[in-house]
């Protein structure tokens, strides 16, 4: 597992609400940084170091989240719309981190079973002398593929509309 | 499941220091709320809730390093990070069993006798997963860690 980013810029004097501002996009940016390995179904490491990530990004989120919220000179309007964008742009952080954690399962069920197969003395998956375990291998193997297209197509559509400068724009605001 | 400490609000016009101190001291005693149920085994979600809170401490922690001196911190944030490590290690195979007891159902006879074979190879893992997790409870009492880190963090 990557270690997280060092974080830098933090003054412990400022405010709460003041470094929220200076470690959020940080935390952002992390994420992103495995973007580049995504691409390929085949590496699961990056898809688990980008879960990882994503999870830091998310508790993050949830640490700062009054920090996003009314300002004592606010109009309830602001206070309300503001908490709202952020419960938004939350929800979509889950929900990565959900899609990631599904495809590290499968991944991690599959190592297992292959471990299995080979100690019980059964050198390919397709072996039929573990019949429930070939079953669970081409299962595993289906639903791996089917939630590492969903995550991609997720990904794509928000990329088309600017997720992360919005995202950045509105930590940064 | 035993009541579990809340954690507090901040207030955002607080400087960084005097929060991070409130949200690390909530965190810790919240992960060593289920320090017992862990130990007792009977329900794994104990072990479950143990490791997420310790990464949510060890993400504050990772945040807020600079409000600390470095050398003490870096103490607390590697015993932190073996909390973790020792509890995943538990959870994983916990979730593992779970999920293939869950497929046994939806095999046939023939295919469900190795997956039980597989259920049982996991359990003896399990077993022996669980020994480092309580070495380290025992490791955490004898070495007072519990008072150690709240009087650093606590200030």
């Amino acid at each position: 597992m990557a270690k997280p980013h060092k974080i830098t810029g933090v003054e412990p004097t400022h405010s709460y609400r003041k470094n929220a501002r200076v470690i959020l996009p940080q935390k952002v940016e992390e994420v992103y940084s495995w973007e580049p390995f995504i691409w390929e179904a085949a590496r699961r490491e990056e898809l688990h170091n980008m879960r990882i990530s994503v999870k830091r990004l998310r508790y993050t989120m949830e640490f700062f989240s009054v920090a996003y919220g009314l300002r004592k000179k606010c109009s309830k309007t602001v206070s309300v719309t503001s908490d709202k964008r952020f419960a938004e742009f939350l929800e979509v952080i889950v929900d990565w981190q959900e899609i990631l954690g599904d495809i590290h399962d499968s991944d991690v069920v599959l190592e297992v079973l292959a471990d299995y197969a080979s100690q019980s003395g059964n050198q390919t998956e397709q072996d039929a002398a573990l019949p429930g375990v070939t079953k669970l291998i081409a299962r595993t193997q289906e639903s791996r593929k089917a939630d590492y297209k969903t995550f991609l197509e997720k990904w794509e559509r928000l990329s088309a509309t600017g997720f992360k400068k919005k995202l950045l724009s509105f930590l940064t605001s | 499941m035993v009541k579990e400490p809340k954690i507090k609000k901040v207030s955002p016009d607080e400087p960084l220091e005097s929060c991070a101190r409130q949200i690390i001291v909530d965190y810790f005693r919240k992960m060593m709320s289920y320090k017992e149920g862990a130990e007792e085994g009977a329900d794994i979600e104990f072990v479950h809730e143990m490791r997420v809170t310790s990464r949510r401490l060890r993400t504050a922690m990772d945040n807020f390093a600079d409000c600390f001196p470095e050398e003490a911190f870096k103490k607390h944030h590697k015993k932190i990070k073996t909390i973790t490590r020792i509890m995943g290690a538990v959870r994983d195979l916990d979730v593992l069993i779970v999920r293939f007891q869950r497929e046994l159902d939806t095999l046939s006879g023939v295919e469900r006798a190795d997956i039980r074979g597989l259920i049982e190879h996991l359990q003896c893992e399990q077993e022996e997963a669980r020994k480092p997790m309580l070495t380290l409870f025992a490791k955490l009492e004898e070495t007072n860690f519990e008072k150690k880190f709240l009087k650093f963090f606590r200030k």
